[in-house]
């Protein structure tokens, strides 16, 4: 299986901008700088958590909140290592991929905590930027339902991550 | 957001002062910008397929698609109006992860959806969308795939079909609950 979805995916891409005339150089070009940006932005963000995320580990903080939520944790299937980036997640992208990149060095991107974690990660958007975002150019000021109806969405993500990874 | 990194940073001080530790601070920040430079040349490559992908016309087809369904989670809002147009496009462009183009469509749909709301309240339609939105679908999750990779894993696309599937589910409770919450809420 391995590295068969990103060259079956780049195949395709190629073939479909052959087909449709698209310049791919150029096209392809294009979007690597807007990603290369883009990485080059969430740098400031990661630098601001993973130090703080590093100190409290070193202490050995974290460990000792995971253990207290160990066996409620077990119950839902979710991996401890998770948890943090799951808190995080609606909060800050950014910060969620620096949780991600500890959860990796610490069980490494093919253990269950690291499937679960990229899962996670991958299934949630920023819930608490797209709300203010939102609401902010609506000109609405009362959101009704939408924040605890966005916090289930997120919660059904976190425990669907648990559930999609044996 | 402030409020977390500033407990996140004080808890962690604290702890790296009474325990020791806070040479740990400036590995990180090292640590932090070599993981940035490591996944950015995976994250570029797929930005770079999705810009064909995107110059190629799918966009547009992904937005027809979603006419359909478009009609049934916002019924009252007209599906050949601007907002409907608005509101798709942003749709669509998140399923394909192209963030930046999604938000100004995004902002743009709450704009023209906030000129209906009455007194002040956000009506079901932007409720439901902005929960569409917080949920994130999107089809190929880039920058986990580039930080898998740069970590070394054996296979760093293997999530993709779990994480769509937790997504969808995701979205699908969103607009459950949204369903379920408007006729208890009120105004």
């Amino acid at each position: 299986m391995g590295g068969r979805v990103v060259a079956a995916m780049a195949l395709l891409a190629v073939l479909l901008g052959v087909w449709r005339r698209v310049p791919v150089y150029d096209a392809f070009v294009r979007g690597a700088r807007a990603g290369l940006r883009t990485a080059a932005s969430i740098a400031p963000a990661l630098l601001a958590v993973l130090p703080a995320v590093a100190a409290l580990t070193a202490s050995g903080a974290t460990d000792a909140l995971c253990a207290l939520l160990a066996p409620a944790l077990s119950a839902l299937r979710l991996p401890e290592q998770a948890v943090p980036l799951m808190l995080l997640r609606p909060l800050s992208g950014a910060g969620a991929l620096g949780m991600l990149e500890q959860v990796f060095s610490a069980c490494g991107p093919d253990s269950r905590a690291g499937r679960v974690a990229s899962v996670a990660a991958g299934a949630n958007e920023t819930l608490l930027y797209v709300l203010a975002l939102y609401m902010g150019a609506s000109g609405a000021r009362r959101s009704r339902y939408a924040v605890p109806a966005a916090l289930l969405a997120w919660a059904a993500a976190c425990l669907a991550a648990g559930f999609v990874c044996p | 957001m402030n409020a977390v990194w500033a407990v996140l940073m004080a808890c962690g001080c604290a702890a790296a002062l009474f325990a020791g530790g806070g040479d740990a601070l400036t590995q990180a920040a090292t640590e932090a910008v070599a993981l940035c430079v490591r996944m950015a040349g995976g994250f570029a490559l797929f930005s770079g397929l999705m810009q064909i992908v995107e110059e190629a016309g799918a966009l547009s087809a992904l937005q027809r698609a979603l006419r359909g369904p478009m009609k049934r989670l916002f019924p009252g809002v007209d599906p050949d109006g601007e907002a409907a147009r608005a509101m798709s496009a942003n749709l669509a462009a998140n399923m394909l992860g192209l963030g930046n183009a999604a938000t100004p469509m995004g902002l743009r749909a709450m704009e023209l959806l906030g000129r209906e709301c009455r007194g002040g309240a956000a009506t079901d339609a932007m409720c439901t969308f902005m929960v569409l939105g917080a949920a994130g679908v999107q089809l190929f999750p880039a920058s986990v795939v580039a930080l898998r990779a740069a970590a070394g894993s054996a296979d760093p696309a293997d999530i993709v079909l779990p994480t769509l599937a937790a997504t969808a589910f995701s979205a699908a409770v969103g607009v459950g609950a949204c369903r379920a919450l408007s006729r208890l809420w009120g105004d």
